[in-house]
């Protein structure tokens, strides 16, 4: 048989293209004949691929598709990072989906939970980012990839600008197989500042009428910051960061590991921890890192995104962060993933997801309060995940971020639990309910329990790793507030509408 | 608003010289006052009184202050904590910092 006969997947992607005709002129396509190409590119049965994760989104493009009818579409088998836009849901609402595979659902949550229980939302797994990047390659490949760039040029090179984001592991296995990628872009110029996706893997261009959805997603205003995320900071920077010498790390979002950022040129500078610890970072330009990167703690960070605001203080600071030729920022959250996953001593954080099947001796942290807003508790018997209902509704799945053998150490503002210490699950349980604070699990713990995992050094109280509790006051941070942060950068940090109160 | 007493067995201050009173925190939205005051009778026991503006809560506030009575030598204290719906996690810390200025002296 001949190389011809079985490029059956070739030969299809020659026919959808044949079927666009005048939709397009080459690989560019007015914004009004998106809906037209779309029906025309994509097949019942494809694997589709829509690009959005937590900060950046092809929203044009889901807006596009979403005005389409079950008729015009369907049998979709989605595949995309996170159910954000209020188009995502749509497209289940008309009925054009038949499995999902994905990793979280963000600000949709409660629409998922709707379409859940009205039997409209067919999951085939949630996945870990890298898990979902790793199946594009393998046996969850896009026949179409719907994406988006900053610019492209007249050729089709496009140029992701700061936020990278998960374009290459969403482009390059589609292109190699050819899938069809059609990517919005915010404008269409002459020359692009660097190109990041050769024209050559890039199928269909259009200029969005409006720009990308792009959020300040990590950006914490250090006024936000309480007496207790400095409390459990100091405690995190003492008993773990310099107890364990931690060169290399991945960093959570949230204020607890933003007040960390804030301390180390003030009480990390004072503890004489300078130069010994924190000089690697996986983590996306945060704000809340300039006072530190400013007062040299920082030779290195890598990210999975950028940061609205960031990108005239990291072109500034290209011996810390990745840059482009052009001097501008760069990211890659596949890359980043793997980063944070293999080359770091640590991952510390609360929100994030992980895959925690860590290689080697690493240490794992979570770092959360024994109560949330509203008085709920962090800690629980049971997790929601193992709710026999949701299990069934989402096919035996429990959407566990992280799993319980995999944490090393927890920490909250009653002390730190060394839970990978621990001998049995009965001395895991009792660690956990001596940081569990007032919860109902906190309130189950024995003294003697307590006692005796602390004598061990199992659980240690912030006494006990050397924390004055009376110096957890906000004018330990670095800065107060966004417009010290600014001041921090030499004026290079340009803090979104939002956050400026001045 | 709920009001409540009790004391807590407790060790003994180890310092029994520095200042008399130590104090933590204000009476705001979601913040709390905790006075630590020495000089209370008996020497063995920490006496606690409570008035918060959330009623509901005793028990916590209960247990709180019996593991901080156990965990700190804080016999012969008088605690007088007012309470303006502070979070959970705030009250321990206010606490700590009250008993820490205290017994080092300072502020």
């Amino acid at each position: 048989m001949g190389t011809a006969e079985i490029a059956v997947r070739r030969r299809n992607k020659s026919e959808r293209l044949g079927r666009v005709g005048r939709l397009a002129q080459g690989k560019f396509v007015s914004s009004k004949n998106v809906p037209d190409l779309l029906k025309r590119i994509i097949e019942p049965g494809d694997i589709l691929c829509l690009e959005g994760d937590n900060q950046k989104q092809a929203d044009f493009l889901a807006n596009q598709l979403a005005s389409l009818d079950r008729k015009d579409l369907h049998d979709i088998h989605l595949v995309m990072s996170c159910i954000t836009l209020p188009a995502h849901i749509q497209l289940f609402k008309k009925g054009m989906i038949r499995q999902v595979d994905f990793c979280y659902a963000g600000p949709q949550g409660t629409a998922v939970a709707d379409l859940v229980k009205a039997k409209k939302f067919p999951v085939g797994a949630i996945h870990t980012y890298n898990e979902l990047y790793a199946r594009y390659y393998i046996d969850l490949t896009p026949r179409v990839a719907l994406i988006a760039a900053a610019k492209a040029d007249r050729k089709g090179n496009l140029f992701l600008a700061a936020n990278t984001e998960e374009t290459p592991a969403i482009v390059e296995p589609t292109a190699f197989s050819d899938g069809i990628v059609f990517a919005q872009v915010n404008e269409i110029v002459d020359k692009l500042p660097r190109i990041d996706i050769p024209a050559d893997q890039v199928d269909f261009v259009v200029e969005a009428p409006y720009p990308m959805h792009l959020q300040a997603l990590f950006t914490r205003d250090p006024a936000a910051i309480t007496d207790v995320q400095i409390l459990m900071a100091m405690v995190a920077l003492r008993g773990i960061y310099e107890k364990y010498e931690v060169q290399s790390l991945n960093h959570g979002v949230g204020f607890n590991t933003a007040a960390i950022e804030l301390l180390l040129p003030t009480y990390g500078e004072r503890l004489g921890l300078k130069g010994k610890i924190c000089k690697y970072w996986m983590v996306n330009p945060l704000p809340t890192m300039i006072p530190a990167i400013e007062s040299g703690w920082i030779e290195r960070v890598f990210s999975v995104g950028g940061e609205v605001g960031m990108e005239r203080y990291t072109a500034a600071r290209s011996d810390v962060f990745s840059t482009g030729r052009d001097g501008s920022f760069h990211s890659n959250r596949a890359m980043g993933q793997l980063a944070g996953h293999y080359a770091v001593d640590m991952f510390i954080g609360a929100s994030l997801q992980i895959d925690v099947n860590l290689p080697g001796r690493k240490l794992v942290v979570q770092l959360v309060e024994t109560f949330q807003a509203g008085r709920v508790p962090t800690f629980v018997e049971e997790l929601d995940a193992q709710d026999p209902s949701i299990k069934k509704a989402l096919h035996g799945v429990a959407p566990v971020m992280i799993y319980g053998d995999d944490v090393t150490h927890i920490v909250t503002e009653e002390g730190i639990a060394n839970v990978g210490a621990c001998r049995s699950i009965a001395e895991r349980q009792a660690a956990i309910r001596a940081v569990a604070g007032y919860t109902p699990v906190g309130l189950k713990r024995k003294k003697r329990e307590t006692e005796e995992l602390r004598r061990r050094g199992i659980v240690q109280l912030p006494e006990d790793v050397g924390v004055r509790p009376s110096e957890a006051t906000r004018s330990l941070l670095a800065t107060q507030d966004i417009k010290g942060l600014v001041r921090w950068s030499q004026g290079l940090y340009d803090p979104p509408a939002q956050f400026v109160d001045w | 608003m709920e009001k409540f007493a009790k004391a807590f067995p407790s060790k003994p201050l180890k310092n029994t010289a520095g200042k008399p009173w130590a104090l933590a925190g204000v009476v705001g939205s979601g913040n709390l006052e905790v006075l630590v005051e020495r000089g209370s009778r008996p020497s063995d026991a920490m006496e606690c009184h409570i008035e918060t503006s959330i009623p509901g809560y005793k028990a916590s506030w209960l247990a709180a202050l019996a593991d901080f009575a156990h965990h700190y030598p804080a016999g012969g204290t008088k605690v007088t904590i007012n309470d303006q719906g502070a979070p959970p996690v705030l009250v321990t810390l206010r606490l700590r910092q009250a008993y820490d200025h205290l017994t080092k002296g300072e502020k």
